[in-house]
């Protein structure tokens, strides 16, 4: 991406709230029609940053724009740059929803006559036309995020942050939430969706962003996180039953050790689970590598169901990083090769 | 014990707001006996000394219970339900009696608290000699305690119907005040007037529902409180009136506490426009303004936070302004047709002090609730972030919160105009009069509006907002009047008209000539004192908006 492509461009971005820092040099960039997952654990910064994004908050130093606008200084340009929605649906009584979305196009200084067309188009983007004139104390969940949506949308805004946009939709829902943020990135929108529901994020997003205690774990596209975090991969060796659970650990064990001795550092990993009938351990060989374990059991006379690599999914990456940061914390002083493979990811500046 | 008792009460225990309160209370119930503590070495034989000290300390006492007492229960059970802890309460073992018992004791024990908190005031009040233990202080404690009673079943069975917090302590608040001040206007107009029978007894029963006449009789001021009907004792009629009211309210709350307190579907959204023509025309006829039809978008020129405020209040919306204005107009022309009818009983300057009083009345009970809510309500319901984010400015956010409430009160104000002008009909002299009377009443609506806006503003949960909001404009506006009714004894000439000046009522009857008030001249230091501040509480509110705008 160049540096004119991006929309959305933060830069060594902190916050601080006296001794506490909720955002500690916070660097990175989302293109045009993009879709940034933004991941972190509760308190972790991720709606601090996103306030500084839409000028509700001052940054202590660093700089945030938007469209090449500074999110602090022209926070009345990013008004209208910018659809924020929050995780709190901010109802009011006694309204009907397409009272309440007149209102907002008013608050936004749309004209009457294109505010009443902007309402139609916006509630068919969303699927919820058939929700025009309910009150909009009355919705459910579902509804709500649906006409939350509609509002973000209501002034037609090239970036949208997406606070917890799937958070309490039934499954069908959030299908339908998905395939409406990714309309809306085809459409040229610029979006930044934070979520804790990680499966789904990884289907929608082009970037994910991990933020821990105000810092940025890890940034890149999923592959990228995938392929940093994966430096040593997780086998599973499934058994026919518990007996030989112990014969094959040892067995695999001593092959690893073996084939890794090469590699400095690396001891190998092999955990066997007598409940599960199954053997697990991780390396760093790849699969040329590891296929002639197979055959070597198999040559020692066990009994082998399966043989398979645990995929990583999203989650995965998200536990190891966080887990990775947490350790990164309480252990200061002695660096492990994990946290470099992670803290690294702090310097990447994008895809 | 009641699990619930121990959890209500414990629960406002807890709070700082309480404990400050019941020290507060302490301090001025002390300090109020202290400044009126004899100073000479002469001893007041007669009792008069103590009876004026006692007066102070009695109507006090009772103004702490009509002001702090409501606020506790009208939350009670809305903020249960809305939590989700009701229905947990509900399908536990508990019977509906037990959690309602429990309830009612926890407000109960933090009321009698607030009694309790007096003794010392009123050990001091005892000693000062002339007052009756079991006759004075043992009744006005008596009475007080079933006031508590009365109030806070109410405030419970208020607590059961509505949907918030917020509208819990609004309708309370009205409630209370209604139960207390309304319910003596019956018997006050047909003073004079021959009742027998019937009609007697019902006026008769109605005044007995308040507390204030048996109050006045302990503190010997029956003359002010009990004109009219009363022939006989008004405590004994208070006592078996508030036991039946409070019987009332709690069977009612009762039959609520079960499952179908959340039977409640959503609202459908029916839209009149896509019903058939004889239903729409039917409809406009019944509402003139069709308050399902589906609305025009907001026009440039209209502030868009004014209309939203409108719409988004129940009684904001156009049908519920028209009766409002439609129900003050009809009451203002009665008044003075009674006047009129009766001009020889009455006079027109008892008529122009009742008119007043309505207005104050009316601009007391609307204020608070539709202003204290302005920014808090917004920042409880998670809205302001919002409106935060709009291309509106904090000024013109404000300005349309300020005006959907002053355009309101200015309805309201307006008609009542048509009683002023039935009044300069009968009496052309009183134009003069009648206008400055209106420039007082302008300036009670802009004193109310401010202080409610301004203290409202400072508040995040929207339930406490509105009951301070209340205490303090109910305060304002009622304090001097209590300080007016002890204009003999205790408080000389000059405090009561400091005390008046403090507030453009007390100006507004003294032009009327309303009787008790035409020896105060109050007039133009009382509207300075209104204008100068709420200019004050206008700016407290543009701070606390600055405040609440800007990105730190």
């Amino acid at each position: 991406m160049n540096d004119s492509d991006a929309v959305i461009e933060i830069d060594q971005l902190t916050k601080r709230y006296g001794e506490f820092t909720a955002l500690s040099a916070l660097s990175l960039r989302v293109g045009k029609g993009q879709i940034l997952g933004f991941i972190g654990p509760n308190g972790a910064g991720k709606t601090t940053t996103i306030k500084i994004l839409v000028g509700l908050l001052k940054p202590t130093s660093g700089r945030a724009a938007i469209a090449g606008c500074d999110c602090f200084a022209q926070s009345r340009r990013i008004k209208q740059l910018v659809g924020y929605m929050p995780d709190v649906f901010g109802s009011y009584n006694n309204m009907r929803v397409s009272e309440y979305l007149d209102f907002f196009g008013a608050a936004y200084g749309i004209g009457r006559r294109k505010r009443s067309a902007r309402i139609d188009e916006v509630l068919e983007l969303t699927g919820a036309s058939d929700m025009r004139d309910l009150f909009v104390d009355a919705l459910s969940r579902g509804m709500q995020q649906r006409v939350a949506l509609a509002r973000t949308l209501i002034h037609d805004p090239q970036v949208l942050i997406l606070d917890e946009p799937a958070s309490g939709l039934d499954p069908q829902a959030r299908i339908d939430m998905r395939a409406t943020l990714l309309q809306l990135s085809e459409l040229g929108k610029t979006l930044i969706v934070t979520s804790h529901i990680l499966p789904e994020l990884a289907r929608i997003c082009d970037l994910v962003a991990m933020i821990t205690t105000g810092k940025l774990r890890a940034f890149g596209t999923l592959d990228q996180i995938m392929h940093n975090i994966q430096q040593r991969r997780k086998f599973e060796v499934l058994l026919l039953d518990a007996t030989p659970v112990d014969r094959v650990s040892e067995l695999t064990s001593k092959w690893l050790d073996d084939q890794q001795s090469h590699v400095a550092g690396e001891e190998p990993d092999v955990i066997g689970e007598h409940s599960e009938s199954v053997v697990r351990f991780t390396t760093s060989l790849n699969d040329q590598d590891v296929a002639p374990l197979l055959t070597h059991l198999i040559q020692q006379g066990e009994t082998i169901l399966q043989f398979r690599e645990i995929v990583t999914d999203l989650e995965d990456a998200f536990l190891s990083v966080t887990g990775i940061a947490e350790d990164a914390v309480s252990q200061p002083a002695e660096p492990t090769a994990e946290t470099d493979v992670a803290l690294a990811a702090e310097e990447v500046q994008g895809p | 014990m009641n699990p619930v008792i121990k959890r209500e009460f414990f629960g406002i225990m807890r709070s700082q707001q309480a404990i400050a309160m019941l020290i507060t209370l302490t301090l001025i119930f002390s300090l109020t006996v202290l400044l009126r503590w004899p100073a000479d070495g002469s001893v007041d034989l007669s009792g008069r000394r103590s009876m004026e000290v006692f007066r102070i300390f009695g109507y006090g006492l009772l103004a702490g219970v009509l002001f702090l007492v409501p606020a506790f229960p009208a939350t009670s059970i809305v903020n249960e339900r809305n939590q989700g802890t009701l229905a947990l309460l509900i399908n536990s073992p508990l019977k509906p009696f037990s959690i309602y018992f429990g309830k009612l004791s926890g407000v109960l024990l933090f009321s009698i608290l607030v009694l309790l908190c007096s003794l010392p005031a009123s050990a001091a009040c005892f000693a000062m000699g002339g007052i009756d233990l079991k006759y004075d202080l043992g009744m006005l404690y008596l009475i007080l305690l079933l006031a508590i009673v009365q109030y806070v079943t109410l405030g419970m069975l208020v607590s059961s119907f509505v949907h918030s917090a917020d509208a819990g302590v609004r309708i309370t608040y009205c409630g209370v005040l209604g139960l207390f001040l309304l319910t003596l206007v019956p018997a006050a107009l047909s003073r004079g007037a021959f009742l027998t029978g019937w009609t007697s007894s019902l006026m008769n029963s109605i005044r007995s529902l308040s507390p204030l006449p048996p109050v006045m009789e302990i503190m010997r001021h029956e003359s002010i409180g009990s004109v009219g009907l009363r022939q006989s004792s008004s405590t004994s009629s208070f006592i078996c009136m508030a036991l039946i009211s409070s019987s009332i309210f709690a069977i009612i709350t009762l039959t609520r506490l079960n499952h179908r307190i959340f039977d409640r579907s959503r609202a459908k959204g029916l839209i009149t426009d896509e019903r058939g023509l004889l239903t729409r025309l039917f409809r406009r006829l019944l509402y003139i303004v069709d308050p399902q039809r589906r609305k025009r978008g907001i026009p440039w020129y209209l502030n868009p936070v004014m209309v939203k405020e409108f719409r988004c209040r129940r009684f904001g919306r156009t049908q519920w302004l028209l009766r409002l204005v439609s129900v003050c107009a009809v009451v203002s022309m009665l008044l003075t047709i009674m006047a009129a009818t009766s001009a020889t009983a009455w006079g027109v300057e008892t008529v122009g002090g009742l008119l007043v009083l309505l207005q104050v009345i009316l601009v007391v009970v609307l204020t608070p609730s539709l202003a204290s809510g302005l920014i808090s309500g917004e920042r409880d319901g998670g809205s302001w972030e919002l409106l935060r984010l709009t291309s509106l400015s904090a000024f013109k956010i404000v300005r349309g919160k300020i005006l959907s409430v002053a355009w309101t009160l200015a309805l309201v104000l307006m008609a009542t105009l048509p009683g002023y002008l039935m009044m300069i009909y009968i009496q052309p002299g009183l134009w003069l009069q009648v206008q400055y009377v209106l420039v007082c009443l302008v300036f009670t609506a802009i004193y109310a509006l401010a202080v409610s806006a301004a203290v409202g503003s400072l508040f995040r949960v929207t339930a406490v907002s509105t009951s301070v909001t209340y205490v303090i404009v109910i305060l304002l506006f009622l304090m001097p009047i209590l300080i007016w009714l002890a204009r003999d004894a205790p408080f000389g000439y000059e405090t009561v008209r400091v005390a008046l000046l403090t507030t453009p009522v007390g100006a507004a009857l003294s032009v009327i000539e309303a009787p008790g008030f035409q020896q105060y001249d109050l007039l133009p230091f009382a509207w300075w004192f209104a204008g100068v501040t709420s200019l004050l509480m206008f700016l407290i509110l543009g701070i606390q908006v600055w405040r609440l705008t800007r990105a730190v």
